[in-house]
């Protein structure tokens, strides 16, 4: 688990484009509108729109593998939709690594 | 509002006192400082002239506190899991050879890891007892017994449910049948009277940094026969410094190394502080407040209470529709609620009462205010509703 101080708050507009890869839970009653993240085999996040902190737990099955897609999220959500498509590339080349390992095949072990 | 000894942060609701009191009585911090600022009296090895010998005091405050002795009988640790950890591994190394242990369903991860230990490399068969009605009785205990049983550990109170084990016919009929009887008051310690005149336990186990008011990094036992457990830690003792074996008399047989001065004067003063204040005007105002949060709970759509009559301040429960560490974070982030969520280091228990997913623990301590616990209770009433609107959206 990891906890983040972001340069700016987090925004709906960046929960939105969460939604694209994986999902959202939002509370918006709530005194300060809360959202968690949850994308299978890689991270959760939890935070609240409004605020700069978050907390974002890697699975620890694909630690390695998944230790930057945070940052990836942030990285692309500045790219607009152009950087949807290429989040969405660069999960499936995580992917690939994570089938790879779980079932190393014929010639794919270490 | 009540106002706390130490208002530092006001706006914090510290529901979290089962696993450490906060704030601590102004007496404690006091005496943590003045046991700092003189030379520290270390019985045979160094004498600070003026300064008081904290081991010493702290121990006949213990023996006057548990009604038990001699006073050298209670002896300093880390915490209750250190404790445990000595007493169970001791008495086993003393018996020498295999033998069936019992312990219960509603123990803490410091009873079920070092017996699980002990089990797995050997040592010991295991029986675990469940719970019913959060409680487990001598019945239950008697049930488990066969003819090579030589040790039970059995909470005192549980950390998740708040129920308080009646020991005293389970330590008499143990007693009996000479089977040694390790009693984990973690939770109960400065939080009900516990009087061991009359109760035969072979030890007893307590933590400093709970309901006695002490600070982090202090813990001990009471032991009754010390030959008992064997000798598992080796050092420095200011006495018998020629010989190159750990001495056996007491309270050195089990205590190694420089002791932690400002931790044994934190436990002194509380137990000091709750002497003055009087155990059942702690216990009382602990009732209250346990009463009060849980009727207005009860009037919360969509909580699961998991105790409703707990007999310490404990209080355990669910919010449907959100899981129980996504509400404890919301609690403290956006209220400044401070609870315990998940399995509380008990996971036998909520195997039992949640499936194991888990719960939310609300617990208080003498210095929690009614005024606090409304607004906690505002706070997850808010929580609660949202969650609830999800399951049912409009």
């Amino acid at each position: 688990m990891k906890e983040y101080v972001l340069d700016e708050p987090l925004t709906e507009d960046f929960l939105k484009f969460l939604e694209n890869f994986g999902s959202v839970r939002f509370l918006e009653q709530l005194r300060k509108p809360y959202f968690s993240f949850e994308k299978e085999v890689f991270i959760s996040i939890k935070g609240f729109v409004g605020d700069c902190n978050v907390e974002v737990r890697y699975k620890k099955e694909f630690q390695d593998l998944v230790a930057d897609y945070f940052h990836l999220l942030l990285y692309y959500y500045d790219q607009g939709d152009r950087g949807i498509l290429s989040l969405k590339g660069q999960e499936d080349t995580i992917r690939k690594k994570m089938k790879t390992r779980m079932d190393p095949g014929p010639g794919n072990g270490p | 509002m009540e106002h706390s000894p130490q208002d530092t942060q006001p706006q914090l609701i510290y529901l979290n006192n089962a696993a450490t009191t906060w704030p601590k009585p102004a007496e404690v911090l006091e005496e943590v400082a003045e046991c700092l600022r003189q030379p520290l009296h270390e019985p045979g090895r160094t004498t600070g002239n003026g300064s008081l010998d904290y081991p010493s005091a702290a121990r006949e405050a213990l023996a006057a506190f548990f009604h038990a002795g001699p006073p050298e009988n209670f002896v300093f640790t880390q915490n209750a899991t250190d404790s445990l950890n000595l007493l169970i591994h001791g008495f086993a190394k003393k018996t020498g050879m295999p033998f069936h242990a019992i312990t219960t369903g509603l123990e803490h991860n410091s009873v079920l890891r070092p017996l699980t230990a002990l089990e797995q490399d050997g040592m010991i068969s295991l029986t675990v007892v469940p719970f019913t009605d959060n409680r487990v009785n001598l019945a239950a205990i008697k049930k488990a017994i066969c003819e090579d049983t030589r040790l039970v550990v059995m909470t005192h109170g549980s950390n998740v449910l708040g129920s308080v084990q009646d020991i005293r016919p389970i330590a008499e009929y143990l007693h009996a049948n000479d089977i040694f009887f390790i009693v984990d008051g973690a939770q109960t310690a400065g939080h009900i009277q516990v009087d061991f005149s009359d109760i035969p336990a072979g030890a007893f186990v307590f933590t400093g940094h709970k309901a006695l008011f002490g600070i982090p990094g202090i813990g001990g036992f009471f032991i009754a026969d010390p030959g008992a457990i064997a000798i598992t830690r080796q050092g420095g003792t200011g006495t018998d410094s020629r010989t190159l074996t750990h001495p056996s008399g007491m309270p050195v047989r089990f205590e190694a190394g420089t002791p932690n001065y400002p931790g044994i004067a934190s436990l002194y003063a509380g137990i000091r502080f709750i002497t003055a204040t009087g155990q059942e005007a702690i216990e009382k105002k602990n009732r209250d407040l346990t009463r009060y949060f849980i009727r207005e709970l009860k009037n919360i759509r969509g909580i699961t209470l998991y105790t409703e009559n707990p007999d310490l301040p404990v209080v355990s429960f669910d919010i449907a529709g959100i899981d129980n560490h996504e509400a404890g974070f919301i609690l403290a982030r956006a209220y400044n609620v401070i609870t315990r969520t998940g399995l509380h280091c008990a996971p036998l228990v909520h195997e039992r009462i949640d499936g194991g997913n888990g719960c939310i623990r609300a617990s208080f301590s003498y210095f929690t205010s009614r005024d606090e616990l409304s607004a906690a209770v505002l706070a997850i009433r808010e929580v609660a509703e949202s969650a609830d609107t999800q399951i049912r959206p409009d």
